[in-house]
């Protein structure tokens, strides 16, 4: 689907715009790839979560994806707009949670959110106070003055308030407790289920990623490796153990083969991708074969590792 | 019925609208849910078990497709009735009912045999009407 492109026709339905997407991105600091030819497409009202490990590159993707870092090479757009020249009006509809919510932190959180909330049109002030009481988020206290988990949670209460049509949180879990983040889980599985919010959030915390993404991108060293609705992933995708002695017939690779990881005792173990329905290569037949289907997390240390 | 009807593990193999489908499969099957009785709102399971709303409309609409649940209006989601098919043509039936009457009581009129009645009755159901 061509980004720049306002809408697509095709046999008298319209596909939306992709409310945030990007083309072969690349990045690098000091001479070190970050990003490497990264593409991405999250379909309207999709919940996407972006998995990788720490230094992957997740943050420096968001932020290129938001129009808030130069990409080398690559284009980005956000809700069909490129995201360094973003309009004003586009960026009231855009919520974003940074990992490390640092801006106007001298003020007290009750004028910080009256402020902010000014320059939205939508804004929800009763969600907002709402929100602050649930959480126990002292109003009255300035933002340096709260803890790492305060400040991460006025952020999000910040972005929600808003009511955005599209939600990009930067590691939204990090510094919330396990009661917390049930809590912003359930926030956002809500949002995009009765407003049709469009969310991006990254994580290294796989099992969030399962309560709530329709889709799933794995980013490992500064590429996407898999990209796929979370139900697919998990129907298409599983892990073919073999003994040294059948893995000795492996040549070349197998048909659908994501990775391979090799065992000291000669055995080896291949993640396998296969289309929707159809069967698994042959080599799940030979002697000793195993195929075994994953979990998310299972499949993305296999992929990673 | 309420939302902890289901048992959801979000981190198993099986993609949780397959895990949904499963477990209402088997409560059906067994009775535990019984024929007309309304399920709870895909907001209500989304929101109790922090899952993405279109993962339980996704499941609840493969079984609607199926034939096990309907959709009821004012009432949500409910499990089908269990004789569907036969109470369908049951009803089917019912619209050629009087037509039947009169067939039968015409047939007395004229004393005819009811082999006869039936086998010509027969001979034209079994006619290929092109």
């Amino acid at each position: 689907m061509n980004a720049t492109a306002q809408m697509i026709e095709s046999d008298n339905t319209t596909v939306e715009l992709s409310p945030l997407s990007c083309n072969g991105i690349y990045k690098c600091y000091d001479g070190v790839n970050v990003l490497s030819g990264v593409s991405l497409n999250i379909p309207q009202g999709a919940v996407l979560g972006l998995i990788g490990r720490n230094g992957a590159g997740k943050s420096s993707l968001i932020r290129i994806l938001l129009g808030l870092l130069m990409p080398d090479r690559g284009e980005s757009f956000v809700m069909g707009e490129a995201s360094l020249k973003m309009t004003d009006a586009s960026k009231t509809r855009l919520g974003y949670v940074p990992q490390q919510p640092d801006a106007l932190a001298w003020m007290r959180v009750k004028d910080m959110l009256e402020f902010i909330g000014s320059f939205y049109p939508k804004w929800d002030s009763v969600y907002a106070g709402d929100a602050l009481l649930r959480w126990g988020i002292p109003g009255e206290k300035t933002l340096a003055k709260l803890s790492p988990g305060e400040r991460q949670r006025v952020a999000l209460i910040r972005a929600l308030a808003s009511n955005p049509s599209l939600l990009v949180l930067d590691e939204p879990a990090a510094a919330l407790d396990p009661v917390a983040r049930r809590d912003l889980l359930r926030e956002i599985a809500m949002r995009a289920g009765d407003s049709g919010t469009t969310v991006l959030f990254s994580t290294h915390i796989v099992s969030d990623l399962e309560r709530v993404a329709s889709h799933v991108a794995f980013l490992h060293k500064g590429r996407m490796l898999l990209n796929a609705s979370m139900d697919d992933l998990k129907e298409t995708h599983a892990r073919l153990a073999l003994p040294s002695s059948s893995a000795q017939q492996l040549q070349g690779l197998l048909p659908g083969e994501v990775s391979r990881r090799r065992h000291h005792d000669g055995s080896v173990s291949i993640v396998l991708a296969r289309e929707i329905n159809s069967a698994w290569p042959d080599a799940a037949q030979w002697p000793g074969a195993r195929l075994d289907v994953l979990g998310l997390e299972d499949l993305f240390v296999e992929v990673t590792e | 019925m309420d939302t902890e009807l289901f048992n959801i593990q979000p981190t198993a193999p099986e993609p949780i609208y397959r895990q949904i489908m499963e477990q209402l499969r088997r409560l059906i099957a067994s009775g535990q849910l019984a024929a007309g009785e309304a399920l709870p709102s895909v907001r209500d399971v989304a929101g109790r078990h922090a899952i993405n709303p279109m993962t339980v409309s996704r499941a609840y609409s493969m079984l609607e497709n199926e034939g096990l649940l309907e959709r009821q209006r004012g009432k949500g989601m409910v499990v089908a009735a269990t004789r569907r098919k036969p109470q369908s043509q049951e009803r089917l039936l019912g619209h050629l009912e009087p037509r039947l009457q009169d067939l039968a009581r015409h047939a007395r009129e004229l004393d005819l045999p009811k082999k006869l009645l039936l086998d010509r009755l027969r001979e034209l159901l079994d006619e290929d009407p092109t």
